[in-house]
This record gives C-alpha cells, structure tokens and sequence, in this order.
C-alpha cells in the first residue's frame, strides 16, 4: 500500500464502468476484424485463469508474494485495454508484467533470472535475448502512462478481521476469492474495497465445509470450494437478504448485514461482483489448459509474435 | 527493421503492429527505412494512439538548454507551451539496449511522484517516453537547494529562517508517511527550492512504501551522514523514525553549517552518533543489542545519553525550545522518536520568532545548474566523493 486509493491514478485514470470497458474492448475490436475471426480466442475469463497459471508457474522458483502477481495481473488487464492481444505475444507481455510487478512490489528479481525461468517454461516464446524483456517493460509502462501503483484489497482484509470478528477459515477463503477476482475485469471495475467487502460476505455466506484445511497455499483459488456454489440456491438468497437489508437468516449474517448497511458501503457494487465471482466460477468448468495453450500457440505462431 | 517488444510485421499483411509501432516512434530518425511512414499508415492505429498520446505530451515540451548530467539522468530546463511555464525535463538514460530493464531508481521515482501531490514534495508533470528514453517532467526549482545556503558563507540567516525551512520540510515528510511512502533519502541537496522560496522534497529514487508488518526492507538506505543508528545496526523492519532522524540531522546542520555527525565509514558514523548523543544500550533502547551488527561497547566506554543541557550548549542559535524538538527528532530508541505528525505539534513552531515569509528568506538566483545537479545524481551518493554508497545496490529477494 502507498499513498491514498482516493487520489491515485487507479482510481482517477483505471476504474471503467461496465459500458466504458466494454466499448474500449469493442473499439479495439472493431480496428482490426480480420484477425478477430482468424483468431477466435476462449472466454476472457478462461484465458485469463490459464494466465495467471502461467504467472504462478514463472513466480514459483523466485519465492514470489501473491501481492506480486496480482499486480502483474492488472497490469495485463490494463495492457489489453490498449492492445489487442492478438498482435502480441502473451508470454512475453505476461513475463513483463511479472519482472515489472515484483520491482513494484519491492521484490525485484534480476532480469536474467526472470528470461532463464520463462525460457524454461515456454522455451518456443521467449527468446534469450533479456533486451527483449526490458524494451516491453519500456512499452508496458508507456502504456499505462507510468501510472503503477496498485491498490489491492489484501489490507482492507486484514483491516476488516478484528472489527468483524473473522474466523481463520474464513479469512483463508475470503483471501482466495480476493486471489480469484484477478481473473476477472472486477479489478478495472470496482476499488478495492468493494472486493474485499465482497470476499467478505462470500467467505460469511458459503462458509467453507472444512474450514481452514483446503487453503494451505496463499496462492490457491476458492474455486475448488465454489464450484458448487453457483449452482446452489441458498447463497442467492442470501444475497438477496443483503440486497433489501432485512437481515434474516443466521445471526452471523445478520450481524455482517447491519454492519453493511452502517457502513455505507456501495452495496449494489458488493452485489454485482459476488455475482461476476460466481458467473466465473460456473466458466471455470469449461476450463481447459490445453485448449487455452493450444490458441495462444497457434495466434503466436501463425502471426510471427514471437519474433 | 528493429525488433519490436512482442510482435514483428505480420507476414500476411504488411503492415506491422501497434507495439512495433511504439518502439519505431522512437526509432523511426535512425531507422532510416520506409518502415516508420508504414507505420503511420498502417491500419492499425491502436498502438499509435498511444503514441500519438505520448506525442501529445511530448510536443506540449520544448526542451531548451541541457542543466547538468549525472550518473543516471540528464537534466534539461523544458518549456510547457500551454501554461507557458518552466519545467525540468529529467531524461532517465535507460540502460544500453535495455539489458538490465529500467533502474529500480527511475521506477520508484515515477511511481511515487505519480501519487503523491503536496506543495513540499517536487511535483512530476507528466512522464513521457521518446527516443527510447523515460523522460519525467518535473517541476522547476530554480532556487538551488538547502545544501548550497548552508554552505555559502555569503549567505547569512537566522533561527526565522530554519523555522521556515524546517517547517516546509517537516510538511513534505509528514504527508509522505500520511501516504505510507517512505523518502529513505533526506538531506540538504535533496531539500530543492522553488522560485518562491518554497522547500520540495525531491528525490524518490530509494523511495518505498512502508512494508508489510514483519516484512524486511533493506538497511541500506539513507546517505550516511543523515542515517539513523537503527540502520547502521542492519535493522530491516523500521519507520517513519528513519526519515525523521535524516530531518534531525539536517536541522541541526542548519543551526551549525556543517554536518552535525560526519562518519568516514559506517562505523565510524556509529561511534561519532555515540559520541554526540550516548551509546545505545538495552537501557535506552530496549532490543538494540539483538539487531544484527550491533557492537558490544565495553561499559567503561560507554557514553551517557545526551540530556537537554548538551542540545541547548550545542545549539544555542535554536532557542531551548528548539533544542527540544532537535532532541526528540535525534532519540536513539527509533520507537521513543518523535514522528512526523507530533514534530509538526511541538510547541516550537508557535513561540517567537515567527517562521520568516517564503519571499523574505535568504535565496539563490538562478540556481538550476544546482538543482539539475541533484537531479542527476544517484541516491546515497555524496557529491561524487569517490565512496559509492551501497544504497543502489539492487537487494534481489531479500526486501
């Protein structure tokens, strides 16, 4: 954390609204439409899991903190708003992003390093020339007006646990769901408080059936723990309990109710998110690496990104 | 044609792509080839909008005379032509061929300046990228810096004036640590003056955020003179207290006109820091014997900690009051040192004499060479002295 969420350039230049972000995406779109049917590419979403997979991958071996890759995840995020991903090669953008990232987040890996792990991971898409790495950097912070600082929601977690009294496991879920948001478009969307709110009433909500066991990694994604979930009618009503403020249900719910309603906080944010959360989780199913892998591969190759 | 970021000409179509785009923006003079008028026609504007962007903020510059050169930036005086006012343009010289990526310095700069806004704290125009170079807009401070009146025997000033001076310098630093950001840099060359008197902290380049609880920094920060005994010792968890001790020393070089305690070495800074202020012992600060290069002193060595009565007797020009505030700021214990916050409470700032107006205080005329000197120059270096402090030193891993 630095400086004031309220007067930084994430909130003044990269917070969209839903309308906003969809039609800088459309207007990228609309630029080039030949490659957009050469090259029809998985859900958004599906990518983005297989992504951050990859970044987990890179970050393994250099002992990276999850704060890191969540920054490099962002920076993705508003990498792609300015270019369309099909003239570029992913692997080299997302090992930028990750390079970038750790220097942001005060753990820098030295640049060498970075290049032998991505090498050793996608020998076909990362060159061994490390000029090529800091020429991106150069472009990805031109691309994002040298505006770096992220504000994550990590701290409003651990902010929040006293004062709502959170159990262990709950914390553990609400951290991953908080690590699962990156995989959506919520972060251009939404400050970081709202998510952690969110992560909040999801962690509260669809308490975890064994609490603290299933997240031993601070890595790891509550979708093991969700999958069901979306499917499940009882979150949703919930949900709707928060949404008209009647309290009803357990009185830990009722309790985080009231403490919502006091608070003040956008709870119609809290809501649409909790449903992207779980509209993600119900994509997760169709997940498959090797598809994701197989599309990349072949948008890189045929167009000669990797060069 | 040059190697793009992530993407060449595409094969089918020739026609290249928007990153290609980017970097021919700056390479499009040596490259000499048609391949920078295809850009500009090529129908895929996307990267060149960004460029063109990025040509917006460029054009709004003029760059005028070159101010001074230093081991990691050129500093040019610059001309923004739709306020029709002066900046200093910094062009961070990026590494040859970007073999080792941009230097933590430059990134650290830009992140924090980005961020942070405050009448004491130099203020970054715009960042703009030309020529493969990282080209930060800065606010022109053409009134040289702290370093420069103190040193100047011309120049004659009294406690209205360090009232003053301090006092800017104690804002700038307590709205940094209100935003978590650590300055790790605080001395009298990084203390820049604005036109109007006006004291800008500057400087950025080992800025960082406060850590995480429990999470190690490093210890090697802060230009010698103006670093405190926690990291001297080797402490990777510390505060605010850190830049506060760095505004202790400069106030009391301030008052004295030369630096107050000037180690050769580090140890050597040790020893003068017990001499002026008391060995450090578990009694005066509890734990300091458990940080890792603390050294043992034999009890018949070991100095008292200096009282009230020594800061009077050495800085008489301060008043007892002010010889206060100088003491809480130099406490040995980091946790008994006064922050930023309670500094700017002490009752100091109100007694007599009033802190004199920006325009009264002693000033330097066209001092911009000064400042593009500071600019230029590394954190943790002192004045090309041939000792590089390892302050740059890129801590991989470690935090």
């Amino acid at each position: 954390m630095a400086a004031n969420y309220w007067a930084s350039t994430q909130r003044r230049h990269w917070l969209f609204t839903r309308e906003k972000l969809a039609e800088t995406r459309d207007r990228l779109r609309d630029r080039d439409k030949v490659t957009h049917s050469q090259f029809p590419l998985p859900d958004q979403r599906l990518l983005n899991i297989y992504f951050n997979q990859q970044l987990i991958k890179l970050g393994k071996r250099m002992s990276t903190r999850q704060q890191a890759i969540a920054t490099a995840q962002v920076y993705l995020k508003r990498f792609y708003t300015k270019n369309e991903i099909r003239q570029t090669n992913p692997y080299l953008v997302l090992t930028t992003a990750f390079y970038l990232a750790c220097k942001m987040e005060e753990c820098p890996q030295h640049i060498r390093f970075v290049v032998g792990e991505a090498r050793g991971l996608w020998p076909e898409f990362i060159t061994p020339d490390v000029a090529k790495l800091g020429e991106c950097e150069f472009a990805l912070m031109s691309e994002m007006n040298s505006q770096l600082i992220i504000h994550h929601p990590y701290r409003t977690l651990s902010e929040l646990q006293t004062e709502l009294s959170l159990g262990s496991g709950e914390i553990a879920l609400a951290w991953s769901v908080i690590n699962d948001h990156y995989l959506t478009d919520l972060p251009l969307l939404n400050p970081p408080h709202i998510i952690a709110v969110m992560a909040i009433v999801v962690a509260v909500v669809f308490k975890p059936s064994h609490p603290g066991g299933a997240f031993s990694s601070p890595a790891q994604s509550a979708q093991s723990t969700m999958a069901g979930v979306a499917r499940d009618g009882n979150g949703m009503n919930m949900l709707a309990a928060l949404a008209d403020r009647t309290g009803t249900g357990p009185p830990r719910i009722q309790k985080l109710v009231q403490w919502l309603a006091e608070s003040e906080i956008d709870i119609k944010a809290v809501i649409e998110s909790t449903q992207e959360l779980l509209s993600l989780y119900e994509v997760w199913e169709q997940y498959s690496e090797k598809h994701c892998k197989e599309f990349i591969g072949r948008m890189v190759k045929s167009k000669n990104l990797d060069k | 044609m040059a190697a793009s970021p992530f993407a060449s000409r595409s094969p089918s179509m020739t026609v290249a792509s928007p990153n290609t785009a980017i970097r021919l923006k700056a390479s499009a003079a040596q490259s000499g080839s048609g391949s920078a008028a295809d850009v500009k026609t090529s129908s895929q504007p996307n990267g060149e909008l960004t460029e063109q962007l990025n040509n917006s903020v460029a054009q709004n510059y003029e760059r005028g005379k070159k101010l001074g050169e230093g081991t990691y930036a050129v500093v040019y005086q610059g001309f923004r032509r739709d306020t029709a006012t002066t900046v200093a343009i910094k062009k961070i010289k990026v590494n040859a061929d970007y073999k080792d990526g941009l230097a933590m310095d430059a990134i650290r700069e830009v992140k924090y300046l980005q961020e942070l806004s405050h009448p004491n704290v130099i203020a970054l125009h715009d960042v703009f990228s030309k020529h493969e170079n990282l080209h930060l807009v800065l606010e022109f401070l053409p009134g040289g810096d702290l370093e420069m009146l103190i040193r100047d025997q011309n120049v004659q000033y009294g406690a209205a004036d360090i009232k003053a001076w301090m006092g800017m310098l104690a804002r700038g630093v307590w709205f940094c640590h209100e935003n978590y950001v650590l300055h790790r840099d605080i001395k009298p060359n990084n203390l820049l003056i604005a036109a109007d008197g006006e004291v800008k902290l500057a400087d950025f380049g080992l800025a960082r955020s406060f850590a995480d609880p429990y999470l190690n920094m490093t210890h090697q920060v802060i230009t010698r003179w103006y670093r405190p005994p926690e990291l001297l010792y080797g402490a990777r968890q510390y505060s605010g207290a850190v830049d506060v001790w760095s505004m202790g020393m400069v106030f009391a070089e301030l008052l004295l006109r030369v630096p107050f305690v000037a180690g050769n070495t580090d140890l050597d800074q040790i020893s003068k820091i017990c001499e002026a202020f008391g060995t450090p012992t578990e009694e005066n600060w509890p734990g300091v014997t458990k940080l890792p290069y603390y050294i043992e002193t034999d009890s018949s060595q070991i100095i008292p900690t200096s009282g009230r009565d020594f800061f009077s007797r050495q800085f008489p020009t301060a008043g007892p009051v002010g010889a206060d505030l100088l003491m809480s700021m130099c406490t040995l214990d980091p946790r008994k040192r006064i922050t930023a916050v309670q500094a700017l409470r002490h009752k100091w700032w109100t007694i007599d004499p009033q802190p004199t107006k920006n325009e009264d205080l002693p000033q330097k005329r066209h001092a911009e060479k000064k400042m593009a000197e500071d600019m230029s120059r590394r954190g943790g270096e002192v004045n090309d002295s041939p000792f590089k402090n390892a302050a740059r030193q890129l801590d991989f891993g470690g935090r």
